[in-house]
């Protein structure tokens, strides 16, 4: 008898579900695990929101799969965020560096410190929601329109947010290590 | 179209995201202003960068067999993920027969077993490990105050690696119980916590689909551990919570 506690209320068949969800499976991870920085956390957020996107299959009418999965799993990974992090006061930022760092002699400076590990430190000390639309946007290739679906805010928005995640993005790396390489 | 538009409009032009006549717009304000384009060069760079240098976090085929077996009921799914994990491995599938071996010769299994089994594996397989997810004990048991007519004592294995990692309420025996979770590495420990009100439970260890449970009575309270831990393991962690159990006074 309680073996009826879940599932059993005409719910899709999963292969169905399966076929529209699963081959978003790596997207879906990767902005998991940009986000909540561990494999285990972004495990459970991406199996959690599979989940709940199993449970609201009834309502999904066609349309972008991606952007529709992408809403629910950011809802998940935002709530744990909220739960893991409630604790930790975010880096404080530079704004007159940052300002300085898209100017032209910076470049160079930018062209050497730019590699692999700087980039994913500096993505690292980004905000959520600017390391958020970088992944969506630079790493998954979601174009403005699905993130603004995913995302629920306006085009302009998108556009906006993702320029100012690069303009810090840029800043982090030229500020990098900064003083090493500073007389 | 002046510096501030083409500043504002700048990625979305790289990015290809421009209506046709912006575009034009701005390629005409690039053409005849060198800051601006110096600009795009190194918001150009700078995007190139970003696209090809980010590492991209791919999920373990790990990950898609175990929400394919998350999306699957009980009934049609023949074996939980962890266990079709263990049966690839021959050493563990030899452990496994012998154990089963072994303890089939325990006649029938109580009802009360297979209830606590059920509820161990529903809980794994709903996403519902924990309606409080916390590692220390001192959040853990004022959170089943109010929700239960009594108070189980937590006790922490932390330091034994078996951390707490959370409560639940969940039903049991015909009434609402405390399940307190414990990891072990990558598997999961409910105990089940309460009141006894009939003869003691006889501390015997069962084998039921591959989970161990052993249940057991002590100052007043039942205790009902469950999980798909090895047996060494299942019975160290039995043996710590019993002791610890012991220690401290029950029930306050």
């Amino acid at each position: 008898m309680i073996e009826q506690h879940h599932d059993g209320r005409g719910d899709p068949s999963p292969p169905e579900f399966e076929q529209v969800f699963l081959p978003h499976l790596d997207a879906a991870y990767n902005l998991a695990r940009w986000l909540l920085r561990n494999d285990q956390d972004a495990e459970d957020a991406v199996q959690e929101a599979y989940l709940r996107a199993y449970k609201a299959f009834s309502r999904f009418r066609g349309g972008d799969g991606k952007a529709w999965l992408i809403t629910i799993l950011r809802n998940v990974c935002f709530t744990m965020i909220k739960k893991l992090r409630s604790h930790e006061t975010p880096e404080p930022f530079d704004e007159e560096i940052h300002q300085a760092a898209g100017q032209s002699d910076l470049r160079e400076v930018f062209r050497q410190k730019a590699n692999a590990e700087t980039l994913q430190s500096a993505i690292e000390k980004l905000p959520d929601e600017f390391r958020e639309i970088i992944v969506l946007h630079d790493l998954e290739g979601l174009a403005y329109k699905q993130i603004a679906v995913a995302i629920g805010i306006p085009i302009g928005t998108v556009m906006s947010r993702l320029a100012r995640a690069r303009g810090r993005l840029r800043a982090e790396i030229v500020a990098s290590n900064v003083k090493q390489s500073s007389p | 179209m002046n510096h501030d538009d083409v500043s504002r409009l700048l990625g979305a032009y790289l990015d290809g995201e421009l209506d046709l006549t912006t575009c034009m717009d701005l390629e005409e304000h690039l053409a005849g202003c060198e800051s601006c384009r110096q600009k795009m060069e190194a918001d150009q760079e700078l995007v190139a960068v970003i696209q090809s240098e980010t590492p991209r976090f791919e999920a373990s085929p790990f990950l898609k067999t175990r929400i394919r077996a998350a999306l699957r009921p009980e009934k049609s799914q023949p074996l939980p993920f962890w266990r079709r994990a263990w049966l690839s491995s021959g050493v563990a599938f030899a452990a496994l027969l012998i154990l089963a071996a072994y303890f089939y010769r325990a006649p029938g299994i109580p009802a009360l077993v297979q209830e606590a089994v059920a509820d161990h594996v529903r809980s794994l397989q709903v996403s519902h490990l924990m309606d409080v997810a916390s590692t220390d004990q001192h959040t853990v048991k004022p959170w089943f105050a109010g929700k239960l007519d009594y108070s189980p004592q937590v006790v922490d294995l932390a330091p034994a690696g078996y951390p707490l990692i959370g409560g639940r309420l969940d039903v049991l025996d015909s009434r609402n119980v405390a399940a307190l979770i414990y990891q072990r590495r990558k598997h999961y420990i409910n105990l089940f916590i309460w009141p006894s009100n009939g003869p003691s439970l006889p501390g015997k260890l069962y084998v039921r689909n591959g989970y161990h449970a052993l249940g057991w009575t002590r100052s007043g309270m039942n205790y009902m551990a469950v999980s798909e831990l090895g047996e060494q393991e299942f019975a160290d962690f039995v043996k710590m919570i019993q002791d610890k159990t012991v220690e401290t006074r029950p029930g306050e």
